[in-house]
């Protein structure tokens, strides 16, 4: 198996010198799915941002590879070209901008498509998470509900087409309904040779997923402190984070 | 040029080639005297423009007289092209008219409509063609006001009166563009729209030119006066080279009932941009100022806008949405006074700094004199938010394409009562600004 991402030895700090994560190790090969569980504060969003180069956060030590390229002192959207998809816990409001306009601008600009071929695609493909056409008029996320923001999270995504695709809580404030639907597209991507990074505090999310195919890492005050398989994140909603780092003595 | 006796005679000479080109009537010669009188010793307060006389003289080229479109000079075909007005002239879609010195030139559309109510005159022609518009013509403003306003009232040439007639609905926009080549003086057009009860237009007006005006002052004016229950819209789409000094002054008397919405867009401001428009309110009626303004380079744009409310019941909006580059400096200063009851009023002033050195100042009055009056005003000034930015940056568009974006985004709700082939390069223009700026 290829390795698509590795992470040696991460630190990572915000707002001047405060350390989010402190030595993480983890590699994904391509194709994998791997979720990351862990308590609140315990690094999980700023991996995902630090990963997708958000310009707070700053990388102290390590590296991240993509593909073999260090890709520290690359920009956002020069990782997003590379093929890094990040699906946001709170997606942005961005007034004024119309969904029609944006989807076009992706498919066109990011993807390279012919513009008169994009109309078909984004039609068929905001059908398939539940969508009708008037959301083309609308503007990117105002006055979306929280499932609809995660499905247009995973609108992109479809669209777009990326290599490895982060998903920061894609569960939270969702309804029930549109997280079946987001955790059967992450199947389907996933069938598609897609790799995935899962943050999420519920195991809900996989209820589509194949539960043999699970890499999952458990993340402790920005440290990876365990890894396993499907049955540790059962062991986690059985009992909880805090029993788990005791038994392992994580708590040191 | 600062002896007052040669500024008298450099004017008086002006209004008297204008008298003998025009053939116009005794009154309105006698205006220009009046305006005149007023230049010598009205107020002058304009804040870039420190001594208006240097304006005084005009040039003394010639161009090429226009009779029809063919004739157009090829910079304001390839202007007409660019807006996408020859493909809409095609298609019949909407009226074009074109301004050159004391010709209008109408197309076909305009001419059809003309025969159900629609009367578009050039202003010479129709201060000659009604004797009446006597009690009409600077009933909105006095030369007395200001030394601009009495320059204009002495020199105005071209311009444009359009008369609507009673219950006559337009159903598309109308398109006026101004081209003033031969005056020897200030561009000075005199804008007056008639619309009269119940009827409805939509007059877009392009004011560019930009290579064929040698001028640096350009001082229109305009006065609308909608009848009760009419509907008037007035867009007006400014680009105007760097070199140009614009002070439009525009105001209305807004009937029972009636509606004004007054769009002003400036894309190209020109060095200097000086508006405060004014409009009376009666029973009833609404006004609606908005303001989209792109500000580039050194340039300073003051947009006023004051708002009487006079009747009951009447409601005025004033909302501007600023994009500052550069070292430009951005002041609006809406006032809505409300004099009647059950009257409302709201200022809204949104601007998106684009750099260290843009500038931004926004003073909103409200001065109520009744006691049930609704005044409001919110003012949000700002950059781009980076957590936009990083969200459109994450999916792959560069810096620049998702600052665009965001801009366009930014005023996009102000852009709704624009035609779609103006706002498609409207957002070029913003584009090519923002582009090149970041």
């Amino acid at each position: 198996m290829n390795e698509l991402l590795t992470i040696e030895n991460l630190h990572v700090a915000v707002n001047g010198n405060k350390e989010i994560i402190s030595g993480l190790n983890l590699r994904i090969g391509e194709s994998e799915f791997h979720v990351v569980m862990g308590p609140n504060g315990s690094g999980k969003s700023t991996l995902a941002l630090t990963l997708m180069g958000h310009p707070r956060y700053r990388i102290t030590h390590g590296r991240i590879l993509f593909m073999g390229e260090e890709i520290a002192s690359l920009t956002p959207n020069e990782r997003g070209r590379r093929g890094i998809f990040m699906a946001f816990q709170q997606p942005k409001v961005v007034d004024g901008v119309r969904i029609k306009d944006y989807l076009t601008l992706l498919l066109t600009k990011v993807k390279g498509m012919d513009p008169l071929k994009t109309g078909k695609i984004i039609r068929k493909t905001l059908r398939e998470v539940w969508f009708s056409e008037d959301i083309l008029g609308r503007y990117i996320n105002e006055g979306f509900s929280g499932g609809e923001k995660k499905r247009f999270e995973i609108l992109q995504a479809l669209l777009l087409k990326p290599k490895l695709l982060i998903l920061d809580e894609p569960d939270s404030g969702v309804d029930i309904d549109s997280l079946s639907l987001i955790s059967s597209k992450l199947r389907k991507m996933h069938g598609e040779g897609i790799a995935v990074l899962l943050i999420t505090h519920y195991g809900r999310i996989l209820q589509h997923v194949d539960p043999r195919i699970l890499h999952v890492h458990i993340l402790r005050e920005g440290r990876i402190v365990m890894s396993g398989q499907e049955e540790l994140v059962e062991r986690i909603e059985q009992e909880g984070f805090r029993k788990i780092f005791e038994e392992c003595g994580c708590n040191e | 040029m600062s002896d007052v006796q040669d500024i008298r005679s450099i004017i008086e000479e002006q209004i008297e080639t204008l008298r003998r080109r025009n053939k116009e009537p005794e009154w309105v010669t006698k205006m220009r005297y009046r305006g005149l009188k007023a230049f010598l010793t009205a107020p002058h307060n304009d804040p870039v423009l420190s001594n208006p006389l240097e304006f005084v003289v005009g040039h003394k080229e010639k161009f090429p007289e226009v009779k029809t479109l063919e004739d157009l000079p090829p910079e304001m075909r390839a202007l007409l092209d660019r807006l996408g007005i020859a493909e809409v002239e095609k298609k019949y879609v909407a009226g074009l008219a074109v301004q050159s010195d004391t010709n209008i030139v109408l197309n076909e559309f305009l001419k059809s409509w003309g025969a159900r109510g629609l009367e578009v005159l050039s202003m010479e022609d129709a201060v000659k063609k009604y004797p009446a518009l006597k009690d009409k013509f600077m009933s909105l403003f006095s030369p007395e006001e200001s030394k601009l306003a009495a320059y204009h009232t002495a020199i105005w040439n071209g311009g444009v009166f359009l008369r609507v007639k009673k219950g006559l609905k337009i159903p598309m926009p109308l398109h006026l563009f101004f081209l003033i080549q031969n005056s020897a003086m200030a561009q000075a057009p005199h804008i007056m729209i008639l619309a009269e009860e119940g009827s409805e237009i939509h007059l877009i007006e392009g004011c560019t030119s930009p290579i064929l005006v040698r001028h640096s002052l350009h001082l229109d004016m305009s006065e609308i006066f909608v009848g009760d229950g009419a509907k008037v819209k007035l867009s007006v789409i400014q680009n105007w080279p760097e070199y140009v000094h614009t002070r439009p002054m525009t105001r209305a008397k807004i009937g029972k009932n009636a509606e004004f919405i007054n769009t002003t867009v400036g894309l190209g401001t020109g060095k200097s941009n000086i508006a405060s428009p004014k409009y009376w309110v009666d029973e009833g009626g609404y006004v609606e100022l908005n303001g989209i303004i792109l500000g580039q380079k050194n340039y300073h744009v003051d947009l006023g806008g004051e708002m009487l409310l006079r009747g009951r019941g009447s409601r005025g909006l004033n909302a501007t949405k600023s994009v500052i580059m550069d070292r430009a400096t951005v002041i609006t200063r809406g006032l809505i006074r409300a004099q009647a009851p059950s009257t409302r009023g709201h200022i809204s002033c949104d601007a998106l700094l684009m750099g260290p050195d843009a500038r931004m100042e926004t003073y909103p009055g409200l001065i109520s004199e009744v006691d049930d009056a609704e005044l409001s005003h919110e003012a949000a000034i700002g950059k781009i938010r980076e957590e936009e930015l990083f969200y459109l940056m994450s999916r792959g568009l560069r810096e620049e394409e998702a600052t665009q974006l965001i801009v366009k985004g930014f005023l996009d709700p102000m852009l709704k009562d624009i035609p779609m082939e103006f706002v498609v390069e409207i957002k070029k223009i913003i584009e090519m600004a923002v582009g090149g700026g970041m």
